[in-house]
């Protein structure tokens, strides 16, 4: 079973983020992600960025759900106000 | 036949296809409970799926067909969509409901 910190160390040794915070109970995990590589990109683009950088874990059934929300840091800041 | 080939089929002869864990009627999972509920909202209540849990080979094939690890998975005229995140998202915005609207009249 993953804890929500390994999966965090994993994305944010895989992609470079502004923000990061993954949150789970072992089985299902919540990801907000803020990149700057996701600027330009589209939701599907920036899921598969970040599923890359857990494909192994995926296929080994390690990890079996993750929601993300992604951001670019542009649009992090105006969720904000 | 192939799996890629037989999944290609199945999105390309159905506008609306849902790769899911059970059934429309009896979802095996929260998220795929999730999308079939959306899908409802956005006035599709019946579409074409698949349980995946009944057919391994595409369970392992779809995951590759659009390098998506998990399930669900919908598609719309033929275009991989995205996963319960994005429907959720897009159904927030109003943008699966766009989306959808030729397909919901037919319904």
């Amino acid at each position: 079973m993953m804890q929500p910190e390994q999966v965090q160390k994993i994305i944010a040794d895989g992609l470079p983020c502004e923000h990061l915070q993954v949150d789970g109970d072992g089985h299902h995990f919540e990801a907000t992600i803020v990149s700057a590589e996701f600027a330009g990109r589209n939701r599907i683009q920036r899921q598969q960025r970040v599923n890359a950088v857990l494909r192994a874990y995926f296929d080994s059934g390690e990890l079996h759900a993750l929601s993300m929300k992604t951001h670019s840091p542009e649009e992090w800041m105006a969720s904000r106000g | 036949m192939d799996v890629q080939q037989l999944i290609k089929e199945q999105v390309g002869n159905n506008p609306v296809a849902l790769y899911m864990k059970g059934t429309p009627q009896f979802p095996q999972c929260g998220f795929s409970a999730t999308a079939v509920q959306i899908l409802k909202a956005c006035g599709v209540p019946e579409f074409f799926s698949v349980n995946v849990l009944e057919n391994p080979e595409i369970r392992n094939g779809i995951k590759d067909f659009a390098n998506w690890p998990t399930i669900p998975q919908l598609y719309v005229r033929g275009e991989f969509v995205g996963g319960s995140d994005i429907m959720r998202e897009m159904y927030q915005d109003g943008e699966l409901q766009k989306l959808l609207a030729g397909i919901a009249e037919k319904v």
